[in-house]
């Protein structure tokens, strides 16, 4: 198999895990998807740095995305990306016919206090709860030990249970 | 169990029982069954849960398309490699078939140019010539026919 039927095969098995995550850490859709293609362009240069042994692709791939949310968040400032959070829920809210049913309320108090995170804990609980990672494997992706992942966990699901407590008082 | 044990156990394993360590599930159980914190712990992450599942990440319409045809730049390919992939195109090997059989015929070519130019020890004796001249003609000389066995 050649470079670039290889390179298709790994995109297209690939893609909507690498696309989810970054979009659960950055939370708008024109980013993710910048970012999502940056990850493609990277497993292409860099294919020959992925060593088998010492971790599985998709492990590789979820960490560069890592890194490249990292970077992306710590560049810009991180108002901005709360703003686009919003600006997107409010497009789909206006588009969908469920906002009246108070789903997409629920969502978007799910959405905001995800996003309220610290980018470590949103990170180690999308890799832990939405992308099926175990505990190892995630700490490997945010290279950090197991105790500080399990940590950032506890933390994370802390902070929403009070942020969401918070927001059904009011 | 205390209520802080019990915290760490619900952020660590989640709320499904059967998730929490068998060590500890009967000491989990009547935790919860005996406390009103834990219990309200437990409707609060369970709530969590829920709703963290209703949270939809949006398809991306034409991304698989934008980053399989994204512009990829030309890879450095290592010597060995872009003899293999010489050797044995990705495309058209029927038509390139002649490359490897040309590589194979490398060693054969290389065989009698070396051989045509060095001996390697292996010297003919000035005199062998002679030396069968004189074998033939002694055994033209011989007659075997009056050999009695």
């Amino acid at each position: 198999m050649g470079d670039r039927p290889a390179y298709q095969r790994l995109v297209k098995r690939h893609l909507k895990s690498i696309s989810h995550y970054v979009y659960r850490l950055l939370g708008n859709p024109k980013d993710t998807q910048d970012i999502t293609q940056e990850v493609f362009l990277r497993l292409w240069i860099n294919a020959q740095k992925w060593n088998s042994e010492k971790s599985k692709l998709t492990t590789w791939l979820h960490r560069i995305a890592h890194n490249l949310c990292i970077d992306y968040l710590r560049k810009h400032a991180r108002m901005q990306t709360q703003d686009s959070f919003e600006d997107e829920v409010i497009d789909s809210s206006s588009n969908n016919e469920e906002s009246t049913d108070g789903k997409n309320d629920e969502t978007v108090r799910v959405r905001t206090a995800l996003n309220a995170l610290p980018e470590n804990q949103r990170s180690a609980l999308s890799l832990c709860h939405y992308q099926g990672f175990s505990n190892k494997e995630a700490a490997a992706i945010m290279n950090i030990s197991v105790k500080a992942l399990e940590s950032a966990i506890a933390r994370a699901k802390r902070n929403l249970r009070k942020t969401l407590a918070e927001t059904h008082k009011d | 169990m205390t209520l802080e044990k019990f915290t760490r156990i619900i952020d660590l394993y989640g709320c499904k029982s059967a998730r929490w360590p068998q060590s500890l599930l009967a000491e989990c159980e009547s935790f919860v069954t005996n406390n009103i914190e834990a219990r309200t712990l437990l409707n609060q992450q369970y709530q969590v849960d829920e709703s963290m599942a209703k949270l939809e990440v949006p398809d991306f319409p034409g991304l698989e398309t934008r980053v399989l045809n994204q512009s990829l730049p030309e890879r450095n390919r290592g010597f060995f490699e872009e003899v293999i992939s010489w050797l044995i195109p990705d495309e058209y090997f029927g038509k390139q078939v002649w490359r490897p059989a040309i590589a194979a015929c490398i060693p054969l070519v290389f065989g009698i140019v070396l051989g045509n130019y060095f001996s390697f020890g292996i010297g003919i004796e000035e005199d062998g010539f002679q030396y069968w001249d004189d074998e033939l003609a002694m055994l033209s000389l011989t007659d075997y026919t009056e050999t009695n066995f």
